[in-house]
């Protein structure tokens, strides 16, 4: 879709040249379609189409981890414990690896997508004129709904008899998912970049 | 007329300066993956974009009636 819509801009931009280069071409009726092509409907595509590509790469592994504060909790996902959950998600596929900070850091309720977008703005603008906290913590306490979003109707979590004993202050919130699963981001062994796993064939 | 169209040239002009302007910085945005990237695409690249356009528009809404032939006399 990038090559596609370069692919256009770049056929625009040959357009606008064009009638910056002979504007007499305006006073003609094919001279005027040509310019309203390249001065209204192309750039319009353009803004619509990239800005809609944009959103998407927003939400990528990538994206997030290119802030420089980030790369830890980057390199969280690779460590080797079966107790981290960032981890055991990330390197069993149980979310996209292209995703894996917006799968689990986006709420599930209305708005949610938007929410994280405006978060994102806001990190942007603490990243790089603001100042970062020593240490990052989220704006609230984790909610379940985001766990329960893809566990519940699971068998494995259907099925355990911890989380059958907990089902309702689960939902409810009363109970957190994480104070039995309690390693979020293992950045102790984040640190020791030799033992990170490597995805097979990268 | 002469004049006029002169100034609806220019305006057109400075319109498809605008909009090659804020295309380029897009073009340069499509593949670079990183925060800034949709910073710049918005706050650069879109809004020059959308001023040209705006531009344009402008121009065509507010030209006088003998310039929709486009025949100079």
């Amino acid at each position: 879709m990038a090559l596609t819509l370069a692919l256009l801009i770049l056929l625009d931009l040959t357009l606008i040249a064009f009638i910056l280069a002979r504007p007499a071409h305006l006073a003609t009726a094919a001279g005027r379609v040509l310019a309203f092509v390249a001065l209204f409907l192309l750039p319009g595509v353009a803004v619509s189409r990239g800005l809609s590509l944009h959103l998407h790469e927003s939400k990528t592994t990538s994206f997030c981890l290119s802030c420089h504060v980030m790369a830890p909790y980057g390199r969280s996902l690779r460590v080797d414990n079966a107790d981290s959950l960032p981890a055991s998600h990330f390197q069993n596929r149980r979310i996209h690896r292209d995703e894996a900070c917006y799968t689990c850091h986006t709420s599930y309720a209305m708005f949610g997508d938007l929410r994280a977008k405006l978060g994102g703005l806001r990190h942007l603008y603490v990243n790089y004129l603001g100042t970062i906290p020593d240490e990052i913590e989220l704006y609230r306490p984790y909610n379940n709904r985001e766990c329960l979003h893809c566990h519940a109707g699971a068998r494995s979590f259907e099925e355990s008899e911890l989380h059958l004993d907990e089902r309702e202050a689960l939902a409810s919130n009363e109970t957190s998912c994480l104070e039995c699963h309690d390693v979020a981001h293992d950045l102790a062994a984040a640190q020791r970049t030799d033992t990170l796993w490597k995805e097979p064939g990268s | 007329v002469r004049r006029l169209q002169r100034t609806l040239e220019g305006r057109i002009r400075v319109a498809g300066r605008l909009i090659a302007a804020g295309l380029v910085v897009q073009l340069g945005t499509l593949f670079w993956n990183h925060a800034l990237s949709f910073i710049l695409f918005t706050s650069v690249g879109a809004l020059l974009t959308s001023a040209g356009v705006l531009l344009y528009l402008h121009t065509l809404a507010t030209r006088p009636p003998s310039e929709l032939g486009g025949e100079v006399p």
